[in-house]
C-alpha cells in the first residue's frame, strides 16, 4: 500500500511540476512586463517556446557530445527526483526512501548538471559561468542546509514529513531560530531560483546564459524546463519549512492551498526581480556570506532549543 | 584451515618473499612487476580469507605468538579482530589494483629502475599488515612503523633527481619519526612497570584502571601523545599540512594511491584502537571519553574545512588530491569524534554513536576506494600527457574515455553525490552528528560545517574533472595526441565549423588516442565499480561493519554491543535510530530512472536533428590556447576571501605557462 502510494504520489508530483512550471514562468514574464510598462507575452508563451525548441536543430559544440547529452537529461531527472521527495499539498511521496540529508545533496545534484553542461560545452564564456555558478552554490546551498538542520533539530528527526512541516517554529514560545531562518531564506530565495539580482552565473547581458550559452534545441528545452521546475521546487521547500499553515487540511483543500502558496512566492520573486539590478559576483558572495553568518547564529540558538 | 592470525602472518611472509624476488628480477621491469603483483595478489587472498574467517566465526581467543624476549619486554604477537580486518581488507583491496597498475605505469620512467620500487612496495605493504595486527605498543610497533616509514621514504623519493621530491621525502621521514616517538613515549607512560610483555595491549589494559584513578594526568598526557602521533600519520590539522601535500604528489601514482588510500588510515586505526578499545569497560567511567570526543570532533571539523579549502586552490592534479585526503580524514574524525562524544551519554545516544563509528569506518573504506581511483586517474593523465598541471590539460575525455568516465565516478563519489559510496558514509556521519546534538550541542555546528565543506569538495572536483577531461583540447593534449597543432595556432580558418568537424573526425578515426593499456584500465574499472556498487547497496557494508565492530569486544566494545543495531539491507537501504533518518538507494534510483526516461522522451519528442559545430566565441576570437579558461581562473573570488586558510604557497604563476603563443 505504501509503495503504491509512493508511486502514485511521485507520478502526480512529477506531472504537476512538469505541466505547471512553464505556466508560472509565463506569469512571471507577464508581471515583469507590466511592472516595466510593457505588454508582455501571452501566459502560455513558455509552452510554445519549449515546443518550438524541441523541434529545432540540436547543435553540439563541445568536444564530448555524450557528456552534453547526459548533463541535459540529468538536469531534468534530478529536479524531478527532488519533486518526489517534497510534500506538495500532501505528504512527501518518497518519505520512506530518503531524509533531509538526501534532499540537501540531491538539490546540489541539480546544480551539478548545469556545471557539467557548461564544462562539456567548453566555451570560455560557459566556463566563466560555471565558475560563478559554483561559487554561488558554495555559499548558497549551506543556507538551505542550515535551515533544514535547524528544522531537524527542533523536530528531533531527519524525516521529510517531520521537518518539512513548519518544524523551524517548534522551539520555545518565541521561535527565535525559526524567525531568523525565515528572514535569511526570504533574503536569499531570489538566488536559489537564479533570478535577478542574483543571476550572476547566467548573466544574460555579459555571459549570454553562462553555462548554457552553447546549448540549443531540445537540450536547451530540457535545461529551461528544469530551471522553471527549480522555481517550483524551491518554493515547495520554502512553503514546507516556513509556511506550514493549512497543509493538514483534507486533500483537495490543502493541495490547492499549497499551489496558492507557491503562486504567492513566485509573485514575490517576480516583484523583486523586476525592480532590482544584478549584483556583481563579489557583492553577491559577500551578501551570501553574511547571511551564512546570521544563519549560523540561528543554528546555535536551535541547538539550545530556542 | 588457517586462523586469521596465521593468514595475516602468511601474507606478511609472502610480501617479504615477493620483495626479495622482485629485487632479484629487477633488471626486467615487466618481470619484476608481474612477480610483485603475484605476491600482492597472494597476500590479498590470504587477507580476504582471514577477514571472512573473523566475520563468520569471530576473532580467535588467543593472539598468535611469534617470538618473545621477556627480559627486554619484547614480544611479537599478532591478533586480528573486527577492527583490524576493516583496515586489513582496505590495505589488501587497494594494494591489488595499485600493484597491477604499477606494471605498465613504471615502464614510462625511462631513467629510473624498479630496483627501488617493487621491493619497497611489498615491504611497505607487509609493514601495514603487521602494524594493523600487532598487539604490542612498543617494540614490534616500532619495527612495523619503521618498516612502513623507510620503504615509504624510498618510494616518495623515487624520482630522486628532482630536488622537490627529495625535500618532500625528508619531511615525511622527519614527521613520521616524531609521530613514532610520540606514540612510544605515550605507551611507556601507560605500561605497567616490571618485566614480561608489559607493552602488550592486554597488560596496558589491565594497568589502566589503577593508573586512571591514581594519575589521571599521566593518562591524559599519554593519550594526547597518541592523538598527536597518529594525527601526524593521518594528516590531521595542523600536522597534515606539514608533510602530506608534498609527499603524495612526489611518489609514483600507484604509491600515492596507497599512501592516501591506506597508509594514512593506519593513523585512524591507531586513534580508534587506543581511544575506544584500549580502556577496559570497567574503567570507562574514569576515562573522559566524551571530552576526548570534543577534541577529536573539533580537530576533525577544522581538518575537513582547512584541507578542502586549501585543495580548492591547487592547480596540480595530485597535489589537489593530496589536500583532499586531509579534508576527507576530517570527515572520518568527525564521525569518530561524534561516536566518542555520544558513547558515554547513555544507550539511546549509544545507537547514534554506533552509527557515527560505522560512518567513520565506512568512510575509511570509501576514501580508500575513490581516492585510490582518483590517484590512478591522475597517474593515467600523467602517463599520457606527462604533466600534473591542470592548467595545461583539457578535453582529455575524447582521447581517454575510460579514464574520463572512471574519474567522473571518483569525483562524484568524493563529492558525496547520492548513489555513490561517499554519500552513504557521509550520511551516517551527519545523521549521528545532527541527531546527537541532543547530547552534545556542538555536534550540530560541526555537521553544518561538514555539509558546507562538501560543497567546496564538489567545486574542487568540478574543476579537477572539468578542466582536464572536459573544457577544450589544450595545446599540450593536442600535441601529445598527435593532432595538428595548427588548429590552436594563429590560423584564422581554424574557427570555421568545418575545421572543428575535421578535428572531431581526426579523433574518432583512430589517431589521437591517449588511453592507457588494459592493465592500467582494469584497476580503474574495478575501483570505480566498487564505488558505484557500495553506493547502490550501502546496507551490505553497514551490515558487515556492524559484524566487524561486534567482533571487537574489548574496551568500549562492551558499550557498543549494548547499542541497538542499525537496520540495513540491500533493498531496504539504511535506517537511522528510531527511524528518524532513512536512505533507500533503490527508491532514489527508481525516481531518478523515471526522471531520465521522462527527460529522454521529451528531448526526442521533436526528433530534432543533431549537428556538431565549433563553440561561438562572439565572432572575434579564434580558438587560441590563451583564450582557454584554465584551472587557475576558477573560483578567484572564493580563493581571495579565504586566502587566510593558506595552502597556496606553491602558487607559482601558472598562467604564464598556459600562454605560450
Amino acid at each position: 500500500m505504501q509503495v503504491v502510494w509512493a508511486i502514485f504520489g511521485s507520478a502526480l508530483n512529477i506531472a504537476l511540476v512538469l505541466s505547471l512550471a512553464p505556466l508560472l514562468h509565463g506569469v512571471m514574464r507577464r508581471i515583469t512586463a507590466r511592472i516595466q510598462s510593457r505588454q508582455g507575452p501571452p501566459l502560455l508563451q513558455p509552452y510554445f517556446d519549449l515546443l518550438k525548441l524541441l523541434g529545432k536543430e540540436d547543435i553540439e559544440s563541445g568536444e564530448t557530445p555524450g557528456m552534453q547529452r547526459l548533463a541535459a537529461w540529468l538536469s531534468l531527472a534530478a529536479v524531478l527526483a527532488v519533486a518526489c521527495l517534497l510534500p506538495m499539498g500532501f505528504g512527501a511521496p518518497l518519505n520512506l526512501a530518503g531524509d533531509v540529508i538526501l534532499l540537501i545533496y540531491l538539490l546540489t545534484l541539480c546544480g551539478v548538471s548545469t556545471l557539467l553542461a557548461g564544462m562539456a560545452a567548453g566555451s570560455t564564456y560557459s566556463l566563466i559561468g560555471v565558475s560563478r555558478e559554483m561559487m554561488t552554490m558554495i555559499t548558497l546551498e549551506p543556507l538551505l542546509a542550515m535551515a533544514l538542520v535547524v528544522g531537524a533539530l527542533h523536530a528531533g528527526s531527519l524525516r521529510l514529513d517531520a521537518v518539512l512541516n513548519g518544524s523551524v517554529y517548534m522551539g520555545g514560545s518565541v521561535p527565535w531560530s525559526g524567525l531568523i531562518m525565515v528572514t535569511v531564506m526570504l533574503l536569499s530565495l531570489q538566488a536559489f531560483v537564479q533570478r535577478v539580482p542574483f543571476d550572476v552565473a547566467g548573466a544574460e547581458t555579459e555571459l549570454m546564459e553562462g553555462p548554457l550559452m552553447e546549448y540549443s534545441g531540445p537540450k536547451l528545452a530540457l535545461f529551461q524546463l528544469a530551471n522553471m521546475a527549480r522555481l517550483v521546487i524551491y518554493c515547495a521547500v520554502f512553503a514546507g519549512l516556513f509556511l506550514p499553515w493549512g497543509s493538514q487540511m483534507p486533500f483537495p483543500l490543502g493541495w490547492l492551498l499549497f499551489w496558492v502558496k507557491v503562486f504567492a512566492l513566485v509573485l514575490l520573486v517576480t516583484l523583486v526581480a523586476a525592480t532590482h539590478a544584478r549584483y556583481r559576483i563579489d557583492q553577491a558572495l559577500r551578501y551570501f556570506a553574511s547571511l551564512l553568518g546570521v544563519s549560523a547564529v540561528a543554528l546555535v540558538l536551535a541547538t539550545f532549543g530556542y | 584451515m588457517m586462523t586469521p592470525e596465521q593468514a595475516v602472518f602468511a601474507a606478511i611472509v609472502t610480501c617479504f618473499a615477493g620483495s626479495a624476488i622482485a629485487l632479484l628480477t629487477a633488471r626486467s621491469k615487466a618481470m619484476s612487476g608481474w612477480l610483485a603483483f603475484a605476491a600482492t595478489a597472494a597476500s590479498s587472498i590470504l587477507i580476504f580469507g582471514g577477514a571472512c574467517e573473523v566475520l563468520l566465526h569471530g576473532p580467535s581467543a588467543e593472539p598468535l605468538k611469534l617470538w618473545a624476549a621477556p627480559a627486554y619486554a619484547i614480544s611479537f604477537r599478532l591478533h586480528v579482530d573486527g577492527l583490524a580486518i576493516v583496515f586489513l581488507v582496505l590495505a589488501a583491496g587497494i594494494a591489488l589494483p595499485a600493484a597491477l597498475y604499477s606494471i605498465r605505469y613504471m615502464e614510462h620512467y625511462a631513467d629510473y629502475g624498479v630496483r627501488r620500487y617493487y621491493p619497497c612496495l611489498l615491504l611497505f605493504l607487509a609493514a601495514m599488515y603487521g602494524l594493523l595486527s600487532t598487539t604490542d605498543t612498543m617494540w614490534s610497533f616500532l619495527v612495523f612503523w619503521q618498516l612502513m616509514t623507510l620503504p615509504g621514504y624510498i618510494l616518495i623519493r623515487f624520482e630522486y633527481r628532482k630536488e622537490q621530491n627529495r625535500r618532500a621525502s625528508r619531511k615525511f621521514l622527519v614527521m613520521m619519526q616524531i609521530a613514532c616517538a610520540a606514540i612510544m613515549v605515550g605507551s611507556a607512560l601507560l605500561a605497567p612497570s616490571g618485566g614480561g610483555a608489559r607493552f602488550e595491549f592486554a597488560s596496558v589494559r589491565a594497568n589502566l584502571p589503577a593508573l586512571l584513578s591514581a594519575h589521571p594526568g599521566t593518562v591524559a598526557l599519554a593519550f594526547t601523545l597518541f592523538l598527536i602521533g597518529f594525527g601526524i600519520k593521518m594528516g590531521m590539522w595542523p600536522f597534515g599540512q606539514m608533510w602530506l601535500p608534498d609527499a603524495h604528489p612526489a611518489a609514483p601514482s600507484p604509491v600515492s594511491a596507497l599512501l592516501s588510500g591506506v597508509m594514512i588510515k593506519t593513523g585512524v586505526y591507531g586513534v580508534m584502537r587506543y581511544f575506544l578499545w584500549l580502556v577496559p569497560a570497567t574503567a570507562q567511567d574514569d576515562f573522559p571519553l566524551a571530552r576526548w570526543g570534543v577534541v577529536v570532533t573539533v580537530l576533525g571539523t577544522v581538518t575537513l574545512f582547512t584541507g578542502t579549502m586549501q585543495a580548492l586552490k591547487q592547480e596540480e592534479s595530485k597535489r589537489l588530491l593530496a589536500f583532499h585526503s586531509i579534508g576527507q580524514i576530517g570527515y572520518i574524525l568527525l564521525g569518530l569524534g561524534a561516536c566518542m562524544a555520544l558513547l558515554p551519554a547513555g544507550p539511546e545516544a549509544g545507537t547514534l554513536a554506533m552509527l557515527g563509528l560505522i560512518g567513520a569506518l565506512f568512510h575509511v573504506l570509501n576514501h580508500g576506494l575513490f581516492k585510490g581511483l582518483l590517484f590512478l586517474n591522475a597517474g593515467s593523465m600523467l602517463h599520457a600527457t606527462g604533466t600534473q598541471d591542470l592548467n595545461r590539460l583539457g578535453g582529455l575525455m575524447k582521447y581517454m574515455p575510460l579514464t574520463g568516465v572512471t574519474a567522473l565516478v571518483g569525483s562524484l563519489a568524493i563529492s558525496g553525490v547520492p548513489l555513490f559510496n561517499g554519500f552513504a558514509s557521509k550520511w551516517a556521519i551527519f545523521v549521528a552528528a545532527i541527531q546527537g546534538a541532543g547530547s552534545a550541542k556542538y555536534l550540530a555546528v560541526c555537521a553544518a560545517i561538514g555539509i558546507l565543506t562538501s560543497g567546496i569538495t564538489l567545486a574542487s572536483f568540478i574543476k579537477f574533472f572539468g578542466t582536464s577531461f572536459l573544457s577544450r583540447t589544450s595545446e599540450l593534449v593536442a600535441e601529445k595526441a598527435g593532432l595538428r597543432p595548427a588548429l590552436h595556432g594563429a590560423e584564422p580558418r581554424a574557427h570555421t565549423s568545418r575545421a572543428h568537424t575535421s578535428l572531431a573526425n581526426a579523433g574518432s578515426a583512430g589517431t589521437g588516442k591517449l588511453e592507457v593499456g588494459w592493465s592500467m584500465q582494469l584497476p580503474q574499472i574495478v575501483l570505480a565499480l566498487c564505488c558505484v556498487l557500495l553506493g547502490l547497496a550501502p546496507g551490505v557494508a553497514f551490515g558487515i561493519l556492524q559484524r566487524a565492530i561486534a567482533a571487537t569486544p574489548q574496551g568500549a566494545g562492551a558499550l557498543l554491543a549494548q547499542a541497538a543495531p542499525v537496520s540495513a539491507g540491500v533493498l531496504s537501504g539504511v535506517t537511522g535510530p528510531l527511524g528518524t533518518a532513512v536512505f533507500v538507494p533503490a527508491g532514489l534510483l527508481a525516481a531518478l530512472g523515471v526522471g531520465f526516461l521522462v527527460a529522454y522522451g521529451i528531448s526526442r519528442m521533436g526528433s530534432a536533428p543533431r549537428r556538431a559545430a565549433a563553440p561561438w566565441l562572439c565572432g572575434y576570437a579564434t580558438e587560441a590556447e590563451c583564450d582557454r579558461y584554465i584551472a587557475h581562473n576558477f573560483y578567484s573570488e572564493v580563493k581571495r576571501h579565504f586566502h587566510w586558510v593558506g595552502g597556496a604557497e606553491n602558487g607559482k604563476v601558472a598562467v604564464v605557462k598556459g600562454r605560450t603563443s
